[in-house]
């Protein structure tokens, strides 16, 4: 693993500033990698032995997932809302876990660690790089049961709500009353009302000319030969000759 | 643990210590330990206010607090710091084994005194102490505890060196430099050498040269290099300390070289002491008040220097908390909050 220093500067800058967090989440996940055998977790060989559990979405959480290289969308990083600062570090492999928190009590010894720095958060961030990982956290060795359908990989699994019909992916689905429901139909969700409705410049595509432009908007635009950019055309063909034209008017414009 | 009615506690063996206080005679413990309860202790636990007993029936995963409590000062105690495993009512007390100045890591203890279900108490830090004087004491809270609490809280103990040790006083050769223009000339008898004197030999040191200086800076900073060459360990330089146009003798340690040089401290009496270095050496100025007040500056600091440390501005100004003098009558010095603050 990367010294902590170039892990913390990566890190701030990838989250956008440097914070005690920063300090916190990048000690968090160097220990939690360590406890679980894991000393280079963004290489080939270890990022698809590892799961992380982030209990918070704060700053911490940003440099907890920079330096393990989990990710979301990856299905290594799980977000679980618990508002505790706290993660949770799997070795999907070996089956270790261990749960690290960040202790309350840090925060209030912040000032016999760094004395001599005045004013927050320079004083915090001193103090968290002085203070042991044995003052900084505390760690449980905890069993997380998983199922296959929590693991990276492919979706092995979909399933419609027989509600609204919505496909549900991973066996997130919940049955009531013998009923498959996802779960805002099931538990409600934190979204309200829901309307369908329709929108500005519905039929947009990447692969239209320019951003937003449909294909009314580009017939428009052409018929007044205004130039378009960038669009290869036979040499010879009537198709490649009109073009020519409007690209010779679009220069005199 | 399972708790048991007094009547029903005949023949089993006491969890712990029970502790009696009969205020102004004695506070300890009434009963120790294992000791099995017979049919005539139970008046005298009843008078204890013991109702109830608890059998011990403890986990894999637990400690109980005499156990814990040897964890932890084995854990607490370093250099100079002695202890018996012996815990009374779950205590274990921590002595100095040698003449010294407590030291204390002051942001391990609190982190230690942090952690819940356990606790430390200690003298202030930079306390001057002698052998077998009590300096620490440490327990478990609960009768039980968890493992992992004891080992956690012992890490955290041991995070920079044992958090509490005795730091001996060197014996060294000091050299007294008495300054101003009134001693020098014989116009007023000097007092500073006999008051200096008997604080160096209190703290186990000895006067090793004795020489005046008049108000010149060239001249107090060629006394210096002499003392120097005469091997001096360290230097005490009175006089000449304040801000009048005739005190120079911070100018005159200056002009002997010093490389590291603090004027100020956050005492009184004692604001304007003076900590140099001219390579190892300390040099100490010692302002007048030295001359009027009985406890200063001064004996903050020597002891401190005399343990080997090396005194810096954030030393100097960290005696600001407790670094006010009460002025007592009678002066009751060190058994008092003076330089205690830090």
């Amino acid at each position: 693993m990367k010294p902590f220093r170039e892990l913390l500067i990566s890190s701030a800058r990838e989250h956008g500033h440097l914070c005690p967090g920063q300090v916190v989440g990048v000690r968090m996940a160097m220990l939690g990698c360590r406890l679980i055998g894991l000393d280079e977790p963004t290489s080939h060989e270890q990022i698809k032995k590892l799961l992380v559990f982030i209990e918070m979405d704060r700053c911490t959480a940003d440099a907890v997932a920079h330096v393990t290289g989990v990710k979301l969308g990856r299905r290594s990083l799980k977000f679980v809302d618990y508002g505790i600062m706290a993660a949770t570090f799997v070795h999907l492999q070996t089956q270790k876990a261990f749960r690290i928190l960040s202790t309350e009590e840090a925060r209030d010894l912040v000032p016999f660690y760094a004395p001599d720095v005045q004013g927050n958060p320079g004083q915090q961030l001193e103090a968290y790089q002085r203070m042991p990982d044995s003052v900084l956290f505390r760690v449980q060795e905890v069993q997380v049961p998983l199922t296959p359908y929590d693991l990276p990989g492919p979706t092995s699994r979909k399933i419609a709500c027989e509600r609204c019909g919505q496909v549900i992916r991973d066996h997130r689905e919940v049955e009531v009353d013998g009923v498959t429901l996802c779960k805002p139909c099931a538990n409600g969700s934190y979204f309200k009302d829901p309307r369908e409705t329709t929108w500005e410049n519905m039929n947009w595509s990447p692969s239209m000319d320019e951003p937003g432009e449909d294909r009314v908007s580009r017939k428009i635009r052409q018929s007044r030969e205004l130039p378009q950019i960038g669009i290869p055309h036979r040499k010879g063909s009537e198709e490649g000759i009109q073009r020519a034209a409007l690209e010779r008017a679009a220069n005199v414009v | 643990m399972k708790k048991i009615k007094l009547q029903d506690a005949v023949g089993t063996k006491l969890a712990h210590d029970i502790t009696e206080v009969r205020p102004g005679q004695f506070k300890g413990p009434a009963f120790r330990k294992d000791h099995v309860v017979c049919d005539e202790d139970l008046c005298h636990l009843q008078r204890l206010g013991k109702n109830h007993l608890y059998i011990l029936e403890m986990a894999e995963d637990e400690y109980h607090e005499n156990q814990a409590a040897a964890i932890l000062a084995g854990a607490i105690a370093g250099d100079g710091v002695l202890w018996k495993d012996e815990p009374r009512e779950g205590k274990i007390n921590l002595f100095a084994g040698r003449d010294g100045l407590v030291r204390v890591d002051t942001a391990a203890l609190a982190a230690f005194n942090m952690v819940d279900d356990v606790m430390c108490a200690t003298l202030h830090n930079h306390t001057l102490v002698k052998e077998g004087e009590l300096v620490a004491g440490t327990r478990a809270i609960p009768l039980v505890v968890k493992k992992a609490v004891i080992e956690r809280a012992a890490a955290i103990a041991r995070q920079n060196g044992p958090l509490l040790s005795i730091q001996p006083l060197h014996s060294v050769k000091v050299g007294l430099i008495i300054t101003g223009n009134e001693v020098y000339h014989g116009v007023i008898e000097d007092r500073f050498v006999p008051i200096l004197t008997r604080k160096v030999e209190a703290l186990g040191s000895s006067v090793h040269c004795v020489d005046f200086a008049p108000d010149n800076a060239e001249e107090i900073s060629r006394v210096i290099r002499g003392q120097l060459q005469k091997q001096c360990d360290l230097l005490l330089l009175s006089g000449g300390m304040s801000v009048d146009p005739d005190d120079v003798t911070r100018h005159g340690i200056r002009l002997a070289g010093a490389g590291e040089f603090h004027y100020g401290a956050a005492v009184l009496p004692g604001a304007m002491f003076l900590v140099a270095y001219l390579g190892d050496v300390p040099l100490l100025g010692v302002p007048a008040c030295g001359l009027y007040h009985r406890t200063t500056v001064l004996d903050l600091v020597l002891p401190r220097v005399l343990a080997g440390e090396r005194i810096g501005k954030k030393d100097l100004a960290f005696l600001g908390h407790g670094g006010l003098c009460r002025d007592c009558k009678p002066c009751t010095f060190p058994q008092c909050g003076f330089g205690k603050g830090n």
